[in-house]
């Protein structure tokens, strides 16, 4: 599903975010990125989602080679990855609803196909009560299931979740670590990018840890040590 | 399709949610059409005012005083003869003497002069209008006819010559200025339309970097600025088209009565041509504006 070989990110002139990651991370895993603020984990996740291209080595992602990839199929690729972060990033001038097919919207979905999908969508991350709100008037464990609401539209194989709970108590937390869960039992394959020793620990799934952007450790069912 | 409405929308909503940047942009753009309509203008009444000049330029031929009836009969019936000519008016002294005092009829030293010379000075004169003003040197040569030369005893021509190349230089300058005018206003809309697209992409950046993560391709990001590129051209040319129209509607019975029977009708102009004035200054405009957006967008938006 997911293959760095010799993947090394440089930024210019010479800060070294990643260096020589080899990793293989199969279809429908559980994998948590580990380490302290600065070690590459963010970075590593931007190379999952195209933002970023390896300087040195190839990534593999479902047989796109993004380190190859051209402009115009970063879109497409994009289609099949969704993406969570720490800010939500939603459209404050827009319905939780609007957030949601707004994913639809931009990739020329039929009127008929948000109708169907978007509903669904809110009940799987129960909002299906709060779909005219916007996210101003919502807790920031909701905007965050919004959030997801919005990653899992295209019905993607791998979410991509870098610090999701960051800005959540204990509560939200929770919720949304039990949300990604349940995702990845129907099968997608979750990256979860965090500094949180709590849920790492509670997850019992493998845990990579990266120390200086390089990975120091990579176990199955694994805790989180630093 | 359901992209395309899409992006339609996406585009009337960036020109409404920023309507001020709009309203300046296209005012900008309304003003340098406007200039150059303006331009347009001085070109149609320039042509219509050396047409008029042209109805009434003639050369005078004074004969000598004392000059055979038949002879001047005969000058008028050869001039009558070229191609060039398209009439030839006989004035006898009696009338040039009337025409004479008529002219002075307030200057009293020219007339008690005239009572004073006794007799009638005024020998016949021939008026002589061309088809066309550039014709007068062939005519003047042509009367330099051995048979008539020797009768003649002055040719009055030069000052409307002088009075249309005078008007040709006027209007040229300022065709010049109103380019120049003209290109200064372009280059501030430009520059402007560059601004508006750098603070559009900046106030939606958001929206924008949702679009890139949910997997929204380029052209989708881009289309509706190039569209709203479009749409502050069209919204430019409506108003300077509603402004031309309705200025030389209102201007056309004074331009009328300025030109006489020299056809000066700019309403009828424009309405004749909406399409060759209009609809090329429509594209121009889109031409330019879009090369603007495209230099915005490749400056500051990166997808």
């Amino acid at each position: 599903m997911i293959r760095f070989k010799n993947v090394s990110k440089i930024y210019r002139p010479h800060t070294v975010a990643l260096k020589n990651i080899n990793l293989h991370i199969k279809a429908g895993e559980f994998v948590s990125i580990v380490g302290q603020s600065g070690t590459g984990k963010s970075t590593l996740a931007k190379l999952l989602f195209a933002e970023e291209r390896p300087t040195k080595g190839e990534l593999v992602i479902g047989g796109w080679d993004v380190s190859r990839i051209r402009r115009g199929q970063i879109p497409l690729l994009r289609r099949q990855i969704g993406v969570v972060f720490q800010d939500f990033k939603l459209l404050q001038k827009k319905t939780v609803a609007e957030n949601v097919s707004f994913a639809l919207e931009v990739v020329g979905a039929s009127p008929r196909r948000i109708r169907e999908l978007v509903p669904h969508l809110l009940r799987i991350v129960n909002l299906e009560g709060k779909a005219g709100r916007y996210p101003r008037q919502l807790s920031g464990g909701e905007q965050q299931r919004v959030a997801i609401a919005r990653a899992l539209i295209h019905r993607p194989k791998i979410i991509v979740a870098d610090e999701p709970t960051g800005n959540l108590d204990a509560i939200n937390t929770h919720d949304i670590i039990n949300l990604l869960k349940k995702i990845n039992e129907f099968g997608t394959t979750v990256v979860l990018v965090t500094h949180n020793r709590e849920i790492v620990n509670s997850l019992r799934k493998r845990v990579i840890t990266l120390d200086k952007g390089e990975i120091v450790s990579d176990q199955e069912e694994g805790r989180y040590r630093l | 399709m359901i992209s395309l409405l899409r992006v339609l929308r996406f585009a009337f909503q960036n020109f409404w949610r920023n309507v001020w940047l709009s309203v300046i942009t296209v005012s900008m753009l309304t003003l340098t059409l406007l200039t150059v309509n303006l331009l347009l203008s001085l070109h149609v009444l320039t042509d219509a005012a050396i047409k008029a000049v042209e109805n009434k330029v003639d050369v005078s031929l004074y004969f000598n005083e004392g000059t055979q009836v038949e002879l001047v009969q005969g000058a008028a019936g050869y001039i009558r003869g070229l191609d060039q000519v398209r009439d030839v008016q006989i004035v006898t002294p009696e009338e040039a003497l009337e025409r004479f005092r008529a002219r002075h009829a307030e200057d009293r030293l020219i007339l008690s002069s005239l009572e004073e010379v006794g007799e009638n000075p005024f020998g016949y004169t021939l008026i002589v209008q061309a088809r066309d003003a550039a014709d007068f040197g062939f005519i003047l040569e042509a009367l330099d006819h051995p048979q008539y030369r020797d009768a003649i005893r002055e040719k009055d021509f030069s000052n409307y010559g002088i009075i249309i190349d005078r008007l040709n230089e006027a209007t040229g300058k300022v065709r010049v200025v109103g380019l120049a005018v003209a290109a200064v206003l372009l280059l501030i809309a430009m520059l402007i339309i560059v601004n508006v697209v750098r603070m559009t992409i900046f106030i939606h950046r958001d929206e924008i970097g949702v679009m890139k993560l949910v997997g929204a391709g380029n052209t989708f990001v881009r289309a509706p600025y190039f569209l709203e590129a479009i749409l502050y051209s069209a919204t430019a040319t409506g108003i300077a088209a509603a402004a031309v129209f309705g200025t030389s509607r209102v201007l056309a019975p004074r331009l009328q009565a300025y030109f006489g029977i020299v056809q000066a009708d700019l309403f009828a102009y424009f309405a004749t041509h909406p399409l060759p004035v209009f609809g090329l200054e429509f594209a121009a405009l889109s031409a330019l504006t879009i090369l603007s957006t495209a230099f915005a967008m490749h400056k500051y938006l990166k997808v």
